[in-house]
């Protein structure tokens, strides 16, 4: 079902992009971005997708082994995105330390096709792989906030996050689609994948140009340092953007978990849980861009906050009584909302607080602070669902999360004067 | 418009276009040629698969693991016994991801991407029931008297959910409908110490079945550490009676369990041992090689198991030297007679 869904907005954004409508709304570089972002999201989740099958059914991994490969990273990963976001602006070149990521992704796409079941190599191959998106995260992101006009720049990302989503949906259809044909057919699976990358690659490499500083630099403006860098966080409302996002990560339960209760309270068979990512994923991809759109319109913090009010209805619809398949849907649905009206528009809200040369290490900084205090939510919620419950564990964080919207309210508040 | 860097791509897509339709075509249509090669492999075994299923003589079932063969590389293949020797192999049916036997009857599971088969075979290793669980096959055990299944599948969420999270699911089937009936986790309440384990990230995996109809072993693990358990079918209960045990197997004489022990505080590195159920006492076996398999009885005195591709044998009394017993296979049981041991 979602392989039409998934064509169908790519076809629009396809048309909208031939007819120039889009293109003129968000620059080319965006458009070109997300096509790279899809292909490469193509790429990894055709791999991701049956990596466990390929480490545990064919290479006679046990589970425990693949927690470990799959978690090798976690911590790391932040800090590539900071050190990538920190080193684009530092180079000026934001494009350069994308395309590195990239290619790093592609390599080891090959990599996997020649490395057998080797323990070592693999996991190697899986802690590059993730380097990889670390890498190219945050420059990405600078490039799409310096090349989209400023008053577009919710529907920029909203676009690039649209086309990101859809390759993620469409790449473990294809990697499906193969191994049904031809079962164990994972050496050839991950050699398509690597071409699908190298083509992401060279439509970063080839076609997607440095995005030019819009205002021209003072002759004797430093190269920005890491002292620059830091002294983003002393300004007041960058700062109180930071601290905005970081709150409402803590008050975050992962997909991961939400899906887990919602397992817990409706039993539906076990089957269906790869599907409620899908769920998902098709709501993410098909708001996000008429959310990005709204909240240039009307205030991306307003939809920012919408957003987290629509997570919190989500909670709010875990812990109702009587859940049957109304709720499982409702509460999918939600979740992809609330994607839609955060994920974007942080970085579009966030771009426009920081300098020029800065963009790289101001939005790794943004993301990550997020990213890190949503990795602690989750910690937390799973000690709390096994100590108190489930029901007043999901209690537990509705209210954290309207603490952190009052704090976040008033924190957007700060970071909006002009 | 046409810059060189434009033209440049549009080579590099055609490339890459060019690489992703022949990759795939030849992967789809090879696959289709290997499994008509394996079909007609398996009609000419036929008539030697009949003579040793019908010969009323024990017999090893295993998963052949030529990579010569392709084509038939994971199915299901037979070797009479003599002794504790296995004859040649002949192929003799379905393909399957871990294969059981026991009391003329056969579990076979097979996976299709995140969805995994449960087929309940017949002593001609025919299917006669089958369903859908989720996940990918890792376990499978018949009780001694043919009446139960148990199946552990690995399952994984999808990328979006949680990394570094991963889940068994330990179904009991009911070996005469095909039914599933149990789930362990959700239906079964098990006790640690009297204490009822609600641990939220517990997992199960590995079941072993008694001679009696009810009892049977398993792992469980929760908060980082594993625990073997000692249930009962009928009481839908179990309790923890050692601790550091993975993928039991219980002797036939009914009085130790063979498992894979975490060694040198790395969950991913195991010595094969035998626990003594009366005495609590563990001997680690003569295989030094870190082995993640479920091992089977071959009788009271010999182990079988997976490791690099060959099925291995090895005492069980923490002697001798662990020899190959099957090359090319693994998922090894025996139908037929099994218990004391063979000289």
């Amino acid at each position: 079902m979602y392989a039409v869904q998934g064509s169908s907005t790519l076809l629009r954004a396809k048309r909208a992009m031939s007819s120039g409508k889009l293109r003129e709304h968000v620059g080319g570089t965006v458009l070109l971005l997300g096509t790279c972002s899809l292909l490469t999201d193509v790429s990894s989740e055709m791999v991701s997708a049956i990596l466990p099958l390929y480490l545990v059914a064919t290479l006679g991994f046990s589970p425990l082994q693949y927690g470990v490969v799959d978690g090798i990273y976690q911590g790391a990963s932040a800090l590539v995105r900071l050190l990538a976001g920190y080193l684009g602006d530092r180079l000026g070149r934001h494009k350069l330390v994308a395309s590195f990521g990239y290619g790093v992704s592609a390599v080891c796409k090959l990599g996997l096709a020649l490395v057998g079941s080797f323990w070592t190599g693999l996991s190697a191959l899986i802690l590059l792989d993730r380097t990889g998106k670390g890498l190219r995260t945050a420059p990405r992101d600078a490039m799409i906030s310096l090349s989209a006009p400023e008053q577009e720049l919710g529907l920029a990302f909203g676009v690039h996050r649209a086309m990101d989503t859809a390759g993620a949906m469409i790449g473990p259809l294809i990697a499906f689609a193969l191994l049904a044909a031809a079962p164990g057919s994972y050496h050839n699976l991950f050699l398509i994948s690597f071409f699908v990358a190298v083509l992401g690659f060279g439509v970063i490499t080839l076609l997607v140009r440095e995005p030019k500083p819009r205002r021209e630099r003072p002759a004797k403006a430093e190269t920005p340092d890491l002292r620059a860098a830091l002294a983003l966080l002393r300004g007041a409302r960058f700062r109180a953007l930071t601290i905005a996002g970081a709150a409402l990560g803590l008050a975050t339960i992962s997909d991961g978990f939400i899906y887990l209760t919602l397992k817990d309270r409706i039993d539906f068979s076990d089957e269906l849980f790869p599907l409620l990512a899908t769920g998902t994923a098709i709501l993410f991809m098909l708001l996000a861009v008429p959310l990005g759109q709204v909240a240039d319109r009307i205030g991306r913090g307003r939809v920012f906050v919408g957003g987290y009010l629509v997570l919190l209805a989500d909670y709010l619809v875990l812990l109702l009584p009587g859940a049957g398949a109304a709720t499982l849907i409702l509460a999918l649905a939600l979740l992809g909302t609330y994607y839609a009206a955060t994920d974007g528009v942080l970085m579009a809200m966030g771009s426009v607080q920081l300098p020029d040369e800065l963009r790289g290490s101001g939005l790794a900084l943004l993301g990550t602070a997020t990213s890190i205090t949503q990795l602690l939510a989750s910690v937390v919620f799973g000690a709390l669902w096994t100590v108190v419950g489930i029901q007043t564990a999901i209690g537990l964080m509705a209210a954290l999360l309207i603490v952190a919207l009052v704090l976040a309210v008033r924190g957007l508040r700060v970071a909006g004067r002009a | 418009m046409r810059s060189p860097r434009t033209l440049v791509f549009v080579a590099l897509a055609a490339v890459c276009g060019a690489a992703v339709v022949a990759i795939g075509t030849a992967t789809v249509v090879d696959a289709q040629r290997s499994r008509h090669a394996a079909d007609r492999a398996v009609k000419a075994d036929a008539p030697l698969a009949a003579k040793i299923l019908t010969s009323g003589k024990p017999y090893a079932v295993v998963r052949t693991l030529d990579k010569r063969q392709s084509s038939t590389y994971g199915r299901v293949a037979i070797a009479p016994l003599n002794g504790t020797t296995p004859g040649t192999p002949v192929l003799a049916g379905p393909t399957c991801g871990r294969v059981a036997v026991a009391a003329g009857r056969g579990l076979c599971l097979d996976s299709f991407g995140t969805t995994m088969g449960v087929e309940v075979l017949n002593a001609k290793l025919q299917q006669v029931h089958e369903i859908d669980l989720a996940g990918i096959p890792s376990r499978a055990r018949i009780s001694p008297d043919g009446r139960w299944g148990g199946v552990t599948a690995f399952v994984v969420g999808h990328a979006y959910a949680a990394p570094g999270t991963f889940s068994t699911a330990t179904t009991l089937i009911d070996m005469d409908s095909g039914k599933a009936v149990a789930n362990i986790e959700k239906d079964f309440k098990v006790y640690d110490g009297g204490r009822l384990v609600t641990a939220q990230d517990k997992n199960y995996w590995g079941l072993t079945f008694a001679k009696d109809d009810d009892t049977f072993y398993a792992t469980l693990a929760a908060n980082g550490r594993t625990w073997l358990i000692e249930g009962s079918i009928r009481a839908r209960t179990a309790h923890t009676i050692h601790s550091n045990v993975e993928c039991p197997s219980l002797s036939p004489d009914q009085t130790r369990i063979g498992f894979k022990k975490a060694v040198a505080h790395d969950p991913t590195r195991w010595r094969l041992t035998v626990l003594n159920l009366r005495t609590g006492k563990e001997t680690p076996l003569a295989e030094t090689r870190s082995v993640d398999d479920q091992v089977y009885w071959l009788d009271d005195r010999h182990l079988l198991y997976g490791e690099d591709g060959q099925t291995w044998i090895v005492d069980a009394d923490g002697g001798g030297r662990p020899r190959v017993w099957l090359p090319n296979s693994d998922s090894a049981t025996v139908e037929g007679a099994r218990g004391a041991a063979v000289e």
